[in-house]
C-alpha cells in the first residue's frame, strides 16, 4: 500500500499547492481551511475507526453513485507492489453536489491517479474505508466525507 | 526533528505570520466565504393575511449547503446558538433510560432512520434532518416536501379535529390553527419505529407533538417543537427555536435504497454478540 509512508510530507506539499491556488489570506489561515462538518447522517465512529486513518494514492477504477452513499473504487499498490482494489464510502450524493463534487467529476477521472485520506472500517472488511478528503488530478482539495482526525 | 516535521512547523509559522500581517484585527468574521444569511425584508403574506411559509428551507444559517465546504462561518452551520437559546435536555423516566442504555452501540446505530432508511417522521424531520425541505403554503393547506427519502406531508389548516383512534403514521395525524402569526400544528398517532432524536430517544403511543412555525422575516423560518409523552418523559420537552434559512436551487431526489452500511453494521453486531 502506498499509504502512510511519506504521506504526511506529500500532504503538506499538496496543501501548499492548494493555498497558492486559492490565493486568499482567509484560506491561508488554517482555521478557515477546515471544511464544515457534515450534519451527522449517522455516527461515523460506529462503522469506521477515526483513529485509523490513512492516505492512499492510486487509480480510480469505478464509481457507484447511489443513495444514501456513493462508493468509489481505487487500485492501490500495497507494500509488496501488489495491486489491491479498495472501496471508499463518501457523503450522500446531495451533499457532494452541494459542495461542488458532482458525479461527473468522478466519471471524468476514472483511470486517473487520485489521492484520498480515509478511515478504515471497524468490522474487519478488507480494503474498505470512509473517504474524507480527496484530490483529483486538478489538485483541488475536496471534502468528500467525514474525517475524525 | 524529522524533515517532514520541520517542513510542517515551517509551514505553520509562515501561515501564522501571513494571518497576522494580512488579516486586520476584528476583520476575521469578514473572511468567511459562506456567512449567516441576513434576515431579509418582511415575510411575504398569504391572501388571508398570515405569513406565507412557502420556500426552500435549509437546516442551517446559510441558506445553502454547508456540509463538507470550506470557509463556512461556524455560526452558519447551526439552526440555533446554544449560548443564546440553550435547548433543554429531555428528562426521560428511569425505565426509558435503562432501555436506551441496554442498547449496544451498533444496535443504537441500526435504530437510526439515516441508517435503516425508514422515514424520520415527526418531529425528527425538524430535529435530525440535514437535508432541505420545500414548503408550499396556501390558505387552508401547508405541503411539506422533504428532500430526505422523498417524503412528503400535507397539513390541513381548516381546524379539523384530531381522530379519536388515529392510525399510526410516520408523520402523525395533524390539526392546525393560528396563534397570531404563528402556525401551530398538533399531531398524535405515530408509527412506533420513529425516534425523536438519533440517540435512542424513542416514544410511546401517547406521543403528542406540537410544532410552532413562524416566519419573522423573508429569509428565516423558525420551528419550535414540543414533545409530550407521559409514558416516556417526566415532563414535556420543548426544543430551542430552530432557524431554517431560505435558499434556492434544486430539491434533489434521495431514495435510500442501497445502504451497504446495514450489512456492515450487522457484521459488527454479530461481533458484539460473540463478545458478550
Amino acid at each position: 500500500m502506498q499509504a502512510a509512508s511519506g504521506a504526511a510530507f506529500k500532504a503538506m506539499e499538496g496543501s501548499m499547492k492548494i493555498l497558492k491556488g486559492l490565493g486568499t489570506a482567509a484560506m491561508a489561515c488554517g482555521v478557515f481551511l477546515l471544511a464544515a462538518p457534515s450534519f451527522a447522517h449517522h455516527s461515523f465512529d460506529a462503522e469506521f475507526d477515526g483513529q485509523n486513518c490513512k492516505e492512499f494514492t492510486g487509480t480510480l477504477t469505478k464509481l457507484d453513485w447511489q443513495s444514501p452513499h456513493p462508493y468509489f473504487y481505487m487500485d492501490i499498490k500495497d507494500a509488496n507492489g501488489k495491486v489491491q482494489n479498495w472501496s471508499f464510502q463518501t457523503y450522500a450524493p446531495i451533499t457532494l453536489r452541494r459542495n461542488g463534487t458532482e458525479r461527473q467529476v468522478f466519471i471524468e477521472n476514472i483511470g486517473k491517479q487520485v489521492w484520498v485520506r480515509g478511515c478504515i472500517a471497524r468490522n474487519g472488511k478488507s480494503n474498505y474505508a470512509a473517504a474524507g478528503t480527496m484530490k483529483f488530478p486538478d489538485g483541488v482539495l475536496r471534502q468528500v466525507g467525514q474525517l475524525q482526525n | 526533528m524529522k524533515p517532514h516535521l520541520r517542513y510542517g512547523v515551517g509551514c505553520l509559522a509562515v501561515m501564522a505570520l501571513w494571518c497576522v500581517l494580512t488579516v486586520p484585527a476584528g476583520a476575521q468574521d469578514k473572511e468567511y466565504t459562506i456567512k449567516v444569511l441576513p434576515p431579509g425584508g418582511p415575510a411575504p403574506r398569504l391572501p388571508d393575511g398570515h405569513p406565507d411559509l412557502t420556500g426552500h428551507w435549509f437546516p442551517n444559517g446559510a441558506g445553502q449547503g454547508v456540509s463538507g465546504r470550506f470557509g463556512v462561518d461556524p455560526a452558519a452551520l447551526r439552526t440555533f446558538d446554544p449560548k443564546v437559546t440553550p435547548e433543554e435536555k429531555p428528562e426521560l423516566q428511569p425505565w426509558a433510560v435503562a432501555k436506551i442504555k441496554a442498547m449496544t452501540p451498533t444496535e443504537l446505530e441500526l435504530s437510526k432512520s439515516s441508517v435503516n432508511c425508514l422515514p424520520r417522521g415527526v418531529p425528527a424531520i425538524w430535529l435530525q434532518n440535514p437535508y432541505t425541505t420545500l414548503m408550499v403554503h396556501k390558505p387552508g393547506l401547508l405541503v411539506q416536501l422533504y428532500e430526505v427519502l422523498n417524503n412528503w406531508r400535507v397539513i390541513h389548516l381548516d381546524g379539523r379535529p384530531l381522530p379519536k383512534d388515529p392510525e399510526p403514521f410516520f408523520h402523525g395525524n395533524s390539526t392546525a390553527h393560528y396563534e397570531g402569526d404563528t402556525l401551530v400544528v398538533e399531531s398524535i398517532g405515530f408509527d412506533d419505529r420513529t425516534y425523536i432524536m438519533p440517540n435512542g430517544w424513542f416514544h410511546s403511543d401517547e406521543l403528542r407533538v406540537t410544532e410552532r412555525y413562524s416566519r419573522p422575516s423573508m429569509n428565516y423560518l423558525i420551528v419550535e417543537i414540543t414533545v409530550d409523552d407521559p409514558k416516556v418523559l417526566v415532563k414535556p420537552w420543548k426544543s430551542a427555536p430552530h432557524r431554517w434559512t431560505l435558499g434556492n436551487g434544486e430539491v434533489y431526489e434521495f431514495y435510500c435504497t442501497n445502504n451497504k452500511e446495514l450489512q456492515e453494521l450487522e457484521k459488527l453486531r454479530e461481533q458484539e454478540l460473540k463478545g458478550k
